[in-house]
């Protein structure tokens, strides 16, 4: 019963559909119909662009309405979502995490860590930027990026 | 004159001079010889037997051969079906027993004794049913039960290894095993030989035939008590709850063509015992008794498939997997009993067919599913399902034969045990008309208790092909595994062509079958109608027809992987890594294991099975939060030989220790022992008389 009061108490969060972002559909993203199952990788962030994933994905920004949906293994995956930089430890394991993923598939990194390597650019154990060992298709800049900015990179996936 | 007559003497001096080769020849020449023999035994005792199928009858007496009373001996049709399943399982397991003992030293089956007391147990398998009085009867089966002793000692001193491996020094576990088994097939004797003479006394003599004649006169509590203890006894040997301790110890460490025979041959006598005595010399009783054995065999089908399904062991898996089966068939024999103590012949001939055809199938897939076992066992030196596995790629014929019998094993179309628990699972359907509320209840609780157990089975049986058979070896041993030679390979065909017949074309067994039932004074065809091929039931409007069953099965799997294929063909394929989750390639030990794959059924089961779990942490010496080494150790312990056997065995030595203290040494406390004793008994005599 309380969960049906809760419900109906607490109706709708989702926050009102932004527009569609500009900029092209993924080419290669067009077979995948607007269905885009997604796996998260991380390949050494500091956690916080995890956290944004995961609100991204929350009943708030709701990601999945816009046909994206996290899966727990690359095996069912179109996309993998990077963050961080590619630590040495990761760089085999993420190298075979994208090799694992069925085509046509897809590599966005998120974060400026994802993207240049960012506050660790240069450290002991960092390998590089994830555009330095996976072919990368989309960026999504910001440390850490907005969950709007997720979205809207994943918007261009789906083309929803 | 019919051919059982030659055929048993054919038999009894097959065995003599297959006893006497084994004594006497050098090992080259042994065991061949000795194989050759006992399979000649298995071959005219089970020619004997299908005689006996086939309408037959035989009676004799050899006054001279046993003191006093004389040897009687008559073989029906009952008797005919053990003698035929004893002696195709023995002319099979003989082949199979060449290949096994050769090649390996005259030590364990290859030595003088075993190959000597061979033989003589394959006899007496042969002989057991054949006998009709109660004098002849026990000194076959304790013949039997000595024999098989010897046999599963054969290997005492370490178990059978693989080729270039050097003996390990004796092993506990093989002589604990003869020990349990020795004491509980003897307490077992010791319940036969008080019910039958408490029998022969009420009924005045001692044959099989007096006692039929004798057995309605006896008071019916004296009737009861001779049934309690003589069925105590049979169900013992066929391996029931809670009477089945010995089982799961003395079938694992028998040497493998030995284990065959016990599972396949010899609790089969338990059965007949129970037929023979219970429905055919008592002639049916109250339905007290059934109820009893319905209970049983529920508890031990159950009970057998649960502890088959935890164990690691490959052959304590199938030993317990036989508890199982038997307890199915004592289900049958207990339906049986039940509906004619209501008057329902046909419906207790159909329980009671379906029971002896299950006897049969069970016969036919536990002797293979031991022999292929047992090649596992020879070519690696594991029985350990943890350890095995990758042995389909490395011995393709054992897998492919053990598969076969699995499938036989898991009750399902289209293998051969399908057919009878049908057969029985019909009869106890059907058996509901039957009026009573012990009956009402008892029934469908049967039924329940069946399926149950034919769900875990499956089980079971995934568990063992699968993680035995298939996936990566997990241990070296098992990674060296080579194919078994020629020979235990043709024993293990001739007991695949049985299961494939079996499952194919049971119908031929029809008449046979008939007239084993009919030999117990129950309408043999009334229920059953063989009609070429399939089985049909007359009274109930059911029918089965295992070949189109398995043509139609053949079909769907034939569609199944074809079609994918021949849609799939114009899609481009792209050969990817194992997935490993990122990390290394998986190592066989990240495998599923037997004891993995249990541990759901083990969850589920948990109060009934009580699992022991012990985890050890150490942590390093500096401190208490790092972990240096964890030990984690997980048991299974059988539940009923914790509760009902430890109690006993500790106020037995306790009673020992007790009674140590009386014999203190000292010859004066001796004499004065004797002095008390006398005047006691002289007390006794005064007073008496
Ligand atoms: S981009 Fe910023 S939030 Fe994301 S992993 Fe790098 S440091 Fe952390």
């Amino acid at each position: 019963m309380g969960l049906l009061r809760k419900i109906r108490t607490t109706g709708r969060v989702a926050e009102p559909a932004p527009p569609r972002p500009e900029g092209q559909v993924q080419p290669s993203a067009r077979q995948l119909g607007g269905s885009v199952q997604v796996r998260c990788v991380d390949a050494g962030s500091c956690n916080g662009c995890e956290i944004e994933i995961a609100a991204a994905f929350n009943p708030v920004y709701d990601a999945e309405r816009y046909g994206a949906r996290q899966v727990a293994s690359p095996r069912h995956a179109d996309v993998a979502l990077v963050t961080g930089p590619v630590t040495r430890n990761m760089a085999a394991p993420l190298r075979r995490t994208v090799a694992a993923m069925g085509e046509p598939r897809l590599v966005v990194a998120v974060g400026d860590c994802a993207i240049n390597c960012g506050e660790f650019a240069g450290g002991y154990g960092v390998e590089g930027a994830v555009a330095d060992v996976v072919p990368v298709d989309l960026a999504v800049p910001g440390c850490p990026p907005e969950p709007e900015a997720i979205v809207a990179a994943l918007r261009r996936v789906t083309g929803r | 004159m019919s051919a059982i007559p030659a055929a048993l003497a054919t038999a009894t001096a097959l065995a003599a001079t297959g006893a006497l080769a084994g004594l006497g020849l050098p090992y080259r020449l042994r065991v061949a010889v000795v194989g050759v023999l006992t399979a000649g035994v298995g071959v005219a005792g089970g020619t004997a037997g299908v005689a006996a199928l086939g309408g037959s009858r035989w009676r004799a007496v050899y006054s001279g051969l046993v003191p006093l009373a004389g040897a009687h001996v008559a073989v029906d049709a009952l008797a005919g079906l053990f003698m035929a399943v004893a002696g195709a399982v023995l002319a099979a397991v003989a082949v199979y027993g060449i290949g096994y003992a050769t090649g390996h030293g005259a030590h364990g089956l290859g030595s003088r004794t075993a190959q000597a007391v061979l033989p003589v147990f394959a006899l007496s398998l042969v002989l057991v049913p054949v006998a009709a009085a109660v004098s002849t009867f026990l000194l076959l089966w304790e013949l039997m039960a000595l024999t098989s002793l010897f046999l599963v000692l054969a290997e005492h001193r370490g178990g059978h290894l693989p080729l270039g491996r050097s003996r390990e020094r004796g092993s506990p576990s093989v002589r604990q095993a003869g020990t349990w088994y020795a004491v509980m097939t003897h307490l077992g004797l010791v319940l036969l030989l008080a019910g039958f003479a408490l029998f022969a006394a009420q009924a005045g003599g001692e044959t099989f035939a007096t006692l039929r004649a004798g057995a309605h006169g006896i008071p019916p509590t004296v009737r009861g008590l001779v049934f309690v203890l003589v069925a105590l006894a049979f169900t013992s040997k066929a391996g029931a709850v809670p009477l089945h301790a010995w089982l799961p110890r003395a079938h694992p460490e028998a040497p493998s063509p030995v284990s065959a025979l016990m599972s396949a041959a010899m609790v089969n006598l338990g059965i007949y015992g129970l037929v023979r005595t219970g429905l055919d010399l008592l002639g049916g009783g109250p339905a007290w008794w059934w109820l009893g054995l319905l209970a049983m065999g529920g508890a031990s089908a159950v009970y057998g498939i649960l502890q088959a399904a935890m164990a690691s062991d490959l052959k304590r898996l199938l030993a317990y997997s036989t508890s199982e089966n038997m307890g199915l068939v004592l289900t049958g024999v207990g339906a049986s009993g039940l509906f004619a103590a209501h008057g329902d012949k046909p419906l207790a001939a159909l329980a009671l067919a379906a029971a002896l055809l299950h006897v049969v199938n069970h016969a036919a897939f536990k002797a293979l599913l031991f022999c292929a076992a047992g090649s596992v066992l020879r070519a690696t030196g594991l029985r350990d399902l943890d350890r095995l596995g990758g042995l389909r790629a490395r011995m393709p014929v054992t897998a492919a034969l053990f598969a076969l019998a699995a499938l036989g094993a898991v009750a399902l179309p289209p293998g051969n045990g399908f057919i009878s628990e049908w057969l029985l699972l019909q009869s106890l359907v059907h058996g509901l008309a039957v009026p009573g509320v012990a009956v009402a209840v008892v029934l469908p609780l049967s039924v329940a208790l069946i399926a149950l157990s034919t769900g875990i089975a499956a089980a079971v049986f995934v568990k063992a092909l699968g993680v035995g058979f298939f996936a990566r070896p997990r241990d070296e041993r098992a990674a060296a595994a080579r194919e078994a030679p020629p020979l235990m390979l043709a024993g293990m065909t001739l007991l695949a062509a049985g299961v494939v017949a079996l499952a194919l074309v049971p119908g031929l067994l029809g008449h046979g079958l008939d007239r084993a039932v009919g030999a117990v004074g129950l309408p043999g065809s009334g229920a059953l109608t063989w009609g070429g091929l399939g089985v049909r039931l007359t009274d109930i409007s059911a029918r089965l027809e295992p070949l189109w069953v398995v043509a139609a099965l053949t079909a769907a799997i034939v569609l199944a992987t074809g079609l994918p294929r021949l849609y799939g063909r114009r899609r481009r394929r792209v050969n990817a890594r194992l997935w490993d989750c990122g990390g290394g390639a998986p190592t066989p030990r990240m495998t599923y294991t037997a004891t993995s794959f249990a541990e759901p059924l083990q969850r589920v089961f948990d109060d009934v099975l009580a699992p022991e779990q012990d985890v050890d942490v150490t942590p390093v010496r500096e401190s208490a939060y790092l972990v240096e080494r964890v030990r984690f150790q997980h048991r299974v312990p059988d539940r009923i030989e914790h509760r009902l056997y430890e109690p006993v065995l500790r106020a037995l030595a306790s009673t020992g220790r007790a009674a140590r203290r009386l014999a203190g040494g000292s010859v004066h406390l001796y004499l004065g022992y004797g002095f008390a004793g006398l005047v006691v008994l002289l007390l006794a005599l005064v007073v008496g008389w």
